[in-house]
């Protein structure tokens, strides 16, 4: 480790430099804010208007003597494990064929990856529920087989594992891919030279390198699973599988007045569960170093020959992206057409009618809403992805206090939307800029949101880029600023662009955090649909869905085609 | 945007907001409560010098908030109206950081449940305006805190291919067969849902006699649905999922039976009936221009185009759509209960409880 020590002495002056001290207070200010304002509501009495009252702890006593409590929060936990099980399998299997492998047509992967993003997850989980239902189509088909009706209660904590777990796949297959595609392939090769198999030396190297940021993955999608809602909400409350987030959701709704105590309580213990799971996974990546594989020698990873193995490969492909996506989305398509949901029967098909379409494209009825949701996306997208960059660069490098940025931008993740909206309106409303009701709030808050996602990202990227190529810019002379720019950057762009569309895709879906951010003027689409989910009737969330789906498809196809002209794969 | 459009935004942001502390001063609110003869004559000249108002609403966008604008614009187009829509619960949660902030936005709020909970914790001032004169005394408050703005009758839905005709329950104690037991869901989460449901029982049966039909009916093991609003309920019905819903809006089945939903809708006796209201905030910035709107909504005018987007209106002179008119009880020949908001806000708690101890 000479070599290493050397390194970190010559480096010695980024300990006096400023950047991390920079970067520590901007993360501060966007995160202490709603931190202080949500301690605060699970420390004090909610007085009817909304201003915090007297000091008390019966938040935390309820919370721990709720005979309720328990029972979710091992209800929380099985479903949360399930969940991030059953999308870390697929989607890891999903990349090691893309990146990994020669089957055919396998690039496609990322398209229909990047499309199912681009569905709202509260669509996704309506789609699986008319799937899957109780009258559904599956229900129907097992039914005639097996001679009685209702074989699946999909409102059970089964249905919500896969619905979520499933819903997870895209995100963890390009998450995952990017730590792939960035492996050496030379360690293999000589694992091979010593007499491995191909899969032998994939299973023993290249997947143990990419340890710390599966780790990382599997805790992402964990406490993402942890604080979800939208199938919490529609599945388990329609099944009375109580959660910990439809608890919260529940109890800070209640009476429609403003009282977030017991929320904000539960909020708290969440963010400290998760504190002593990012502990464990910073001391995984202590040992970083021993995971860097972007060296000066050329970085491209290996490509496993499958022989004939690799139709099935593909096939496979090909079977994922059915479940996952056209099925789903297929299934919105039919029900947006009928005038009302009653099942799939041949009676059904009888009935198609445009009218949906036909109600919701009256003119003027979105106008700005989808130039608001675009400049959502792309501001937030925008600001997250160069900050995360930086932030995962410094961390990956261990500049000194530089590990507090990871831990501090992993904080946002922990807040259940619900409860950040209420803290951003309450940061928003009281400040004296005024950017209460405006677009840029929402994209000021959003920005936070998704901070954790785009670090995933970047840190997935920047753990396997070796220092000793920046060591060799050093020695010619470049400074840090010319180091990130010219060197850093062009090695994760491909991991960037792909987290540039991921956290685009994300923001312009979400509906409880700018629920309450947005003003008259601001409105964006995320909302309205959330609007017609409330107000409408299922057909016409569907034929919603249909367009937003088509809308953030050509997004996805017009963002791929730019970036493969620039030669970058996403 | 690049780094230095950025800075200019955020400078050129705290320029705008020392302009607006500077410009900021207390409102003359004695328009609020005049019913002199000039009162349109001052309102006009008024909300012309303010130029613009804001709404927050429940009311659907595409039906009835646009429509509203747009005709409200046309009517006086020296006053801008925007909107925000938003749930009841949302629309208090964003009403109140506003008003405690002194940041006041909405010029005029309108919802169902808004109005007691709102007056009650001081986020709204009284007015009064003539128009409230040509609604029926119950729709009204005397104190001036709220006027209704429309009204909403709840009651059963059930699914005509799992329910033959001859079995239909058709009054409260008809849920109570054991045959109906696990095919029933009601809202819960939400005040038109369980608490209206229970209050209703308790206000036309007394305590005791409620308790006892509650103790019968929560042998009924009644799915409490909690995962979206009362349409979404009506859809689980039609879809089959779920035989029958209580407390759903009485004419929602109604508008899908049209469409040939095998659904329906089963007025019970007593029907609750709940209203939206209208309160202005404390705070409120352009007075004027939202009792020009406030009259506006409750004129002949704007309770048509309420009627037209499917909901009923206030006013007795403005008849409900047709098709719609079956759930009206008056119409029906049943007993209408109105319960209004404050009465709901009243027994909420504790009918929430009779929930919690019996049904959850």
């Amino acid at each position: 480790m000479a070599g290493a020590g050397g390194f970190f002495h010559r480096f010695e002056h980024w300990r006096v430099s400023p950047v991390v001290a920079i970067l520590i207070a901007i993360l501060l200010f966007a995160i202490v804010p709603p931190t202080i304002f949500l301690v605060n509501a699970s420390f004090h009495e909610t007085l009817p208007d909304g201003s915090p009252g007297a000091f008390t702890t019966r938040f935390y006593q309820q919370l721990m003597a709720g005979k309720l409590f328990l029972p979710s929060l091992i209800n929380t936990i099985i479903y949360a494990c399930g969940s991030a099980l059953i999308a870390i399998v697929i989607g890891t299997t999903q990349a090691l064929i893309v990146e990994r492998t020669n089957a055919p047509g396998r690039k496609l992967a990322f398209l229909a990856a990047i499309i199912s993003l681009g569905v709202p997850h509260i669509l996704y989980t309506v789609a699986w529920l008319l799937l899957l239902g109780r009258s559904g189509p599956v229900n129907d088909l097992l039914a005639s087989i097996f001679q009685r009706p209702q074989v699946l209660d999909v409102y059970s904590l089964w249905g919500m594992m896969l619905i979520e777990g499933v819903g997870f796949v895209p995100l963890t297959f390009l998450l995952m891919s990017s730590v792939l595609r960035s492996t050496d392939a030379s360690f293999e090769e000589a694992a091979m030279m010593s007499g491995s198999s191909p899969f032998g030396a994939f299973m023993r190297i290249s997947l143990r390198m990419a340890f710390p940021a599966l780790a990382g993955l599997t805790l992402l999608i964990f406490v993402k699973a942890f604080e979800s809602f939208e199938v919490p909400a529609l599945v388990g409350l329609a099944g009375n599988v109580s959660v910990l987030t439809t608890m919260i959701y529940q109890s800070s709704r209640q009476a429609g007045a403003a009282n977030y105590g017991e929320a904000g309580a539960y909020s708290v213990c969440l963010v400290i569960i998760l504190l002593g799971l990012m502990f464990w996974q910073n001391q995984l990546s202590k040992n970083a170093k021993r995971y860097q594989t972007i060296t000066g020698k050329g970085f491209r990873p290996r490509v496993i020959d499958l022989g004939i193995w690799r139709f099935p490969a593909s096939a496979l492909l090909v079977c994922l992206f059915l479940c996952v996506t056209v099925v789903p989305v297929l299934m919105l398509a039919f029900t947006s057409f009928q005038p009302f949901y009653g099942g799939v029967s041949l009676e059904a098909f009888t009935r198609l009618s445009l009218e949906n379409y036909e109600a919701l494209l009256k003119p003027g009825s979105f106008r700005d809403s989808i130039l608001n949701t675009l400049t959502l996306g792309t501001m937030t997208a925008t600001l997250v992805v160069p900050f995360t960059a930086l932030c995962a660069w410094l961390v990956v490098r261990r500049a000194s206090g530089a590990w507090m940025l990871d831990q501090i931008a992993s904080v946002p993740l922990v807040f259940p939307a619900i409860i950040l909206s209420v803290a951003f309106l309450d940061v928003f409303v009281n400040m004296s800029l005024p950017l209460y009701g405006t677009l840029l709030s929402v994209i000021l808050a959003s920005s936070v949101r998704y901070l954790p996602y785009g670090m995933r990202y970047a840190f997935a990227g920047a753990m396997q880029i070796h220092s000793d190529l920046e060591e060799a810019a050093t020695i010619s002379g470049a400074n840090k600023v010319k180091i990130f720019f010219r060197i850093l950057m062009p090695l994760l762009a491909a991991t960037l662009v792909s987290s540039w569309l991921m956290i685009f895709l994300l923001s312009v879906q979400a509906v409880s955090l700018p629920l309450l951010l947005v003003g008259p003027g601001s409105e964006v689409m995320a909302v309205t649909l959330f609007e017609l989910w409330q107000n409408g009737q299922v057909t016409e969330l569907a034929a919603m869905g249909v367009l937003w789906i088509m809308l953030m498809t050509c997004v996805s196809i017009t963002f791929h085609m730019l970036t493969r002209r620039h030669q970058l794969t996403v | 945007m690049d780094k230095r459009q950025t800075k200019s935004l955020i400078f050129a942001g705290l320029l705008a907001s020392l302009i607006c502390a500077t410009g900021a001063q207390a409102q003359d609110l004695s328009i609020l409560t005049n019913r002199s003869p000039d009162r349109e004559r001052l309102l006009i000249e008024g909300a012309k010098k303010e130029g613009q108002v804001v709404i927050y609403s429940a009311a659907i966008v595409n039906q009835a908030l646009r429509p509203m604008a747009e005709a409200f614009m046309k009517k006086y187009p020296f006053v801008k109206l925007t909107y925000w829509r938003a749930d009841t619960e949302e629309i208090v949660a964003k009403l109140s950081a506003e008003v405690r902030a002194k940041n006041v936005v909405a010029d005029l709020v309108e919802g169902t449940g808004v109005g007691e909970l709102a007056v009650e914790t001081g986020l709204t001032v009284p007015y009064s305006t003539p128009a409230t004169d040509e609604l029926p005394e119950m729709y009204r408050d005397p104190r001036g805190n709220w006027a209704s703005s429309r009204i909403s009758y709840f009651g059963m839905a059930y699914n005509t291919k799992l329910v033959p005709p001859d079995q239909v329950p058709k009054t409260y104690d008809d849920l109570l067969d054991p045959k109906w037991k696990g095919k029933i869901a009601w809202r819960i989460g939400t005040s038109s849902g369980t608490p209206l449901f229970i209050t209703t029982i308790r206000l036309s049966r007394g305590e005791d006699k409620a308790q006892e039909y509650f103790a019968k009916l929560s042998e009924q093991k009644i799915i409490n649905f909690g995962s979206g609003s009362a349409r979404t309920l009506v859809d689980r019905v039609i879809a089959g999922e779920i035989p029958i819903a209580l407390n759903i809006f009485a004419h929602h089945p109604l508008i899908s039976k049209a469409k040939g939903a095998p659904v329906n809708t089963v007025l019970l006796d007593p029907v609750p009936s709940t209203a939206g209201t209208m309160v202005v905030p404390k705070g409120v910035r352009h007075p004027h221009a939202a009792m020009l709107l406030a009259d506006f909504i409750l004129s002949k005018e704007g309770q048509e185009i309420f009627a037209k987007a499917e909901y009923f209106p206030v006013r007795p002179d403005v008849a409900p759509l047709e098709t719609l008119a079956p759930v009206v009880p008056k119409r029906a020949g049943v007993q209408e209960l109105f319960v209004g908001s404050e009465k709901l806000n009243r027994y909420y708690e504790s009918s929430q409880k009779i929930w919690e101890e019996r049904f959850r």
